[in-house]
């Protein structure tokens, strides 16, 4: 009855939205002030489970031209809307913050916090250019989007639509890999991270023909600094494509992560903790997904229908003497729309089926509403 | 007979001076803009060519100029509309394109060049 009570308030909310798009269908361009942003609010209702709203997202961006070739760009996000100490409610992130030394168009210089140049989401995940409430699964525990570290690297793009990053940052801490969302839990944040080791991470891109991205990925770094001994190497390999021909967009990407000596990390995190963690030695994921604008009149005439379907296992290659779980094999199909009364306000709805290989946990199926806005 | 043969002699003429007067005018290059890139992000030009930019985005709002030439306005947002401008360059060289506007996390990637070739050198 509640979850029907906040499903209905949510759907007028959306509805009155829609209508005072309508009624406002003015093609000013909107004004911008000197900082812009992106939001994100949802409801979230799994089986089981009490609905739950959520402000997932308050993110705030800025920039500074010191020079017409020297630059700064900054990301600050709030997730979950409220933070308090030692609690794991919510995080305030520094998620970009870094100078551009812009030399030329094939060659520049970059340093700071700076994205993780992987995947399709990592470096592009404003909500109104990808389809369902959250982010793809996949771009969560196989790619633990939204990954940013501290480092430097270059950036620039060659001919005929071919361009590139390449960064050295510090590495993971494999001392908080989980079997859960493998390597997710340890991304160091820039956050006084280690770095007896460095890792260097890479993208190549095409974007030489029209509506097409196409991209490689690549990371790899020593991980085990607080643990000696260990020689817990992390390898990603990621590709992805993005094409959209008129009303049509597919996107696919395949992510695969290879954790060296994870049995010893085993190990020696069951010795310190009294408990194995189960890290796996071969992570893998992979989506497709077609998005269908059925409505293309332009906002507030603009409605795209979307099908995913995702497989992702953290517990793909088990280490010799480990056992995978295979609730962790998982797989799921989403299904929803996404409504623009803008071309920068998104309101979403999507259901997701799950599952998992487990004859004893069961996935959870879910349905969600979301709001989201870039300015 | 003699009708038919005034019609296509008048159809003919009306295409000829179509024709030449769609050469007068500037030439006109389409460009799309969509987080985090131009397309083309590369265009190829000839020095006093008039060049008539085209512009439309295929998401946000975003900021197309043109280093070293009179070319900078906002792309509106997909569906409101094309950013129209008309320039030419006087001197070989390269341009650098960029977005004005922040677009998102990936803003200073949106970049691409205006490669102007000498307009004598081209036609050898």
């Amino acid at each position: 009855m509640k979850f029907c009570v906040a499903v209905s308030t949510w759907a007028l909310s959306v509805v009155l939205l829609g209508a005072v798009a309508n009624a406002q269908t003015s093609d000013s361009p909107g004004v911008t002030g000197p900082i812009s942003g992106y939001m994100e609010l949802h409801l979230n209702n799994e089986q089981q489970q009490d609905a739950s709203l959520d402000f997932h997202r308050f993110v705030l961006l800025f920039s500074h031209s010191f020079t017409p070739r020297i630059r700064f760009v900054g990301e600050l996000e709030l997730e979950h809307a409220f933070v308090e100490g030692r609690e794991e409610a919510g995080e305030v992130e520094l998620e970009q913050a870094y100078i551009d030394f812009l030399v030329r168009r094939e060659f520049n210089l970059r340093a700071g916090m700076v994205l993780v140049p992987i995947g399709i989401i990592n470096e592009r995940h404003e909500p109104p250019v990808f389809n369902g409430v959250e982010r793809p699964f996949v771009d969560t525990v196989i790619v633990p989007a939204t990954w940013f570290e501290a480092g430097a690297g270059v950036h620039g793009e060659l001919r005929h639509g071919f361009r590139y990053r390449a960064y050295a940052l510090a590495p993971l801490n494999a001392l908080e890999f989980t079997a859960d969302e493998g390597i997710r839990e340890g991304r160091q944040k820039g956050s006084q991270a280690n770095v007896r080791n460095v890792a260097v991470a890479g993208r190549f891109e095409y974007v030489g023909f029209p509506g097409l991205t196409a991209g490689v990925s690549a990371w790899r770094g020593k991980s085990n600094f607080a643990v000696p001994r260990l020689d817990t190497t992390v390898t990603i390999g990621e590709a992805d494509v993005r094409y959209r021909r008129d009303r049509l967009e597919l996107r696919g990407e395949f992510a695969n992560v290879h954790i060296s000596d994870a049995a010893r990390l085993n190990e020696s995190l069951g010795a310190a903790t009294g408990v194995s963690p189960n890290v796996a030695e071969g992570l893998r994921g992979f989506y497709g997904e077609a998005g269908y604008r059925i409505w293309a009149a332009g906002s507030p005439r603009d409605l795209v229908a979307f099908v995913r379907y995702e497989n992702f296992d953290t517990q793909h290659k088990m280490p010799a003497g480990f056992l995978p779980l295979k609730e962790f094999d998982r797989d799921a199909w989403i299904t929803g729309v996404t409504y623009y009364p803008d071309a920068d306000v998104a309101i979403k709805a999507d259901y997701v089926w799950q599952r998992n290989q487990s004859s004893i946990v069961k996935g959870r199926n879910s349905f969600n509403v979301g709001l989201g806005w870039w300015f | 007979m003699r009708g038919a043969i005034l019609i296509a002699v008048s159809t003919i003429v009306l295409c000829a001076s179509t024709t030449s007067s769609e050469q007068a005018g500037p030439r006109r290059i389409d460009v799309t803009a969509e987080r985090f890139s131009f397309f083309p992000s590369e265009i190829v030009v000839r020095t006093g060519e008039e060049i008539e930019f085209r512009v439309r985005s295929e998401d946000t709002a975003h900021g197309f100029r043109i280093e070293g030439s009179n070319v900078n306005g906002v792309v509106p947002k997909r569906g409101k509309g094309v950013l129209t401008v008309t320039t030419k360059f006087d001197r070989s060289g390269r341009y650098e394109i960029e977005c004005t506007r922040l677009c998102g996390a990936g803003h200073d990637f949106m970049r691409g060049v205006v490669v102007v070739r000498d307009a004598v050198e081209s036609k050898r």
